[in-house]
């Protein structure tokens, strides 16, 4: 029962894995029929590489940036939803529109709405408030931009987990605390947050794995540009492996994501135990 | 006496405080109610208008779309989606339904036996091969995409529908293994025993016991490999260029041109939107739980 499966896995899972190790070490550039062992030159080169910092640097501002905003917004409005409010469930629905619009849309869009040429906020509305930017033309303003393309494209999700979360958590806590004389802040503070902690570390690990790995948000909107204001690991690694084609070195570029990732993962989920 | 008259004060002190605050509450509450309504329409409007715009554009002609200051009152027409059948960009659709749907069926049918198999082992091996599986979601897809392309490449499959369906089964497949074990997991194993008992081999358990009340979470696994499928970019992008693009292909490329018919990128955008709303608005209940699910568990 388990044979075809597991089998399956293995074929689209394992191989890969197997193999992006295998092709870290050799000099493999597409195009050219000449691929030999390199041992580690691939990631010598990338982490003596001014480009590769510089990247990193990027990448860890994007990554801490939209998953802090979109944990605090997320929480935010499952809070105010977990209320009785009229209209709630009208609300709940709305906000996980974002959660099944193509990321890809959602950086067209915001792309198309910032433009300094036609967009109603670049090209109207900001320069009536005399304002005269260009937001993806601009370094600083251009990271701004796609983290609020991705923030509003990826809150929904942080919505709907701490909104489960909430719901997990007996009334009963909250009652005993109101009769102890808690106030909302106090409720929040020593019922919610402790008990919503491990919902919010898995959210956040989920969250910032998925942020490393944002690409299409950031190449619709700015291809990692201006300059390489907005080029994290992946827009990066695309560029070394599809546009220049050093094949090994955007096997060892992913490799080195990938011992982040884990090194990230592994230190949410200690922060975690520690925590529960 | 004077204790007495002490604690009368404390009294007359406490009811007059709580009269005041009594007094107050209703009109703190008012202003609580208002901030937080406030705070959610003014989110719920950052997250509709953009969609509101990209629809209105879709309607537009070029130089209503172009006009500043921005024109909401126009007369609409249906050029652009008139556009995406004569322009010849409606293949992608295609692609992109066909990718969607073999990975919906790919994924059920090798992962819920799998999955059933994994919730009913007990022991170590299990731990591991459930570990596994775990590992895999969380393994960055930038790592699956080089040699992904590589093997592709030297197959000669590249922009192939083949090779896109491939690689999206290597997100899909953990994903839907996982969310079904856990479901599995929870199941009573009442149910299937019952079956087993009467002489059912672990096959007719899994078909005439489990299946029959797991259609709730089959239709959520569908639709949540349905999404992931139909708005993934970077793994199609790369490995295809023309004849096997999908929908999030096209409007990245039409962004990217220079020359900008924004209707027809905003009406392409539109029908990148509808299918993934269509089916999850249908059985909106169901994937509220199997998102939790997967996220929590």
């Amino acid at each position: 029962m388990l044979a075809p499966g597991l089998l399956a896995l293995a074929a689209v899972t394992l191989f890969p894995g197997v193999y992006l190790l295998y092709m870290s070490v050799l000099s493999w550039t597409a195009f050219s029929p000449e691929v030999r062992f390199a041992a580690l030159d691939n990631f010598r080169t990338l982490l003596r590489s001014a480009t590769f910092w510089e990247s990193a640097g990027t990448t860890l501002l994007f990554v801490a940036l939209t998953t802090t905003i979109s944990l605090v917004l997320g929480l935010a409005l499952a809070l105010a939803l977990n209320e009785d409010l009229r209209g709630r469930g009208a609300m709940r629905t709305l906000l996980t529109l974002p959660l099944i619009v193509p990321p890809v849309v959602a950086g067209f869009g915001w792309k198309f709405l910032l433009s300094s040429d036609v967009g109603v906020i670049g090209a109207f509305l900001l320069p009536m408030a005399g304002i005269r930017v260009a937001p993806t033309g601009d370094p600083q303003l251009a990271m701004a931009s796609v983290v609020l393309a991705d923030i509003w494209s990826k809150t929904s999700f942080m919505f709907l987990i701490s909104l489960a979360g909430l719901q997990a958590i007996p009334p009963f806590l909250y009652e005993a605390a109101r009769i102890d004389g808690a106030g909302f802040w106090a409720q929040f503070r020593l019922v919610t947050l402790p008990l919503l902690k491990g919902v919010l570390i898995i959210a956040v690990i989920l969250r910032v794995l998925d942020a490393i790995n944002t690409f299409d948000v950031i190449f619709v909107m700015t291809q990692g540009g201006p300059g390489t204001a907005t080029a994290t690991f992946s827009i990066l690694g695309w560029k070394i492996g599809f546009t220049y084609f050093d094949l090994g070195q955007a096997a060892a570029l992913a490799v080195l994501m990938m011992v982040g990732a884990v090194f990230a993962t592994n230190l949410l989920i200690r922060r975690a135990r520690l925590a529960v | 006496m004077r204790s007495e008259r002490a604690a009368e004060a404390v009294r007359t002190v406490a009811v007059r405080g709580q009269a005041r605050a009594a007094s107050r509450a209703p009109a703190r509450r008012r202003w609580t109610l208002i901030l937080v309504y406030g705070f959610l329409l003014t989110y719920l409007a950052f997250v509709l208008f953009p969609l509101a715009w990209l629809l209105l554009s879709s309607f537009k002609t070029r130089a209503d779309a172009l006009a500043l200051p921005p024109r909401v009152i126009f007369t609409p027409t249906f050029d652009a989606y008139e556009k995406l059948f004569t322009a010849g960009i409606l293949m992608p659709f295609g692609n992109s339904m066909f990718v969607a749907f073999t990975n919906i069926a790919t994924a059920l049918v090798l992962g819920v036996p799998a999955a059933y198999a994994l919730a009913r082992m007990q022991g170590g091996a299990k731990q591991h091969l459930s570990f596994w599986v775990l590992s895999t979601r969380m393994a960055p897809a930038f790592g699956v995409i080089v040699p992904i392309y590589a093997l592709m490449r030297t197959l000669g499959l590249l922009d192939t529908r083949f090779s896109v369906t491939l690689a999206h089964l290597s997100f899909n497949l953990p994903f839907a293994i996982w969310l079904l074990m856990r479901y599995f997991e929870d199941l009573p194993v009442e149910l299937e025993e019952a079956a087993l008992v009467d002489g059912a081999s672990r096959w007719g358990a899994l078909r005439h016991a489990v299946l029959p009340v797991s259609v709730p979470m089959l239709v959520a696994v569908a639709i949540l490999v349905f999404v992931a499928s139909w708005n993934e970019f970077i793994l199609a992008f790369i490995l295809t260029s023309a004849e096997a693009r999908t929908v999030p292909v096209l409007v990245a490329s039409l962004a990217g041109t220079m020359a900008f018919d924004w209707p027809l990128m905003s009406a392409v955008s539109a029908g990148a939107v509808v299918p993934a709303f269509l089916l999850v608005f249908i059985v909106q209940r169901h994937i509220t739980r199997g998102l939790t699910l997967g996220a929590i568990q």
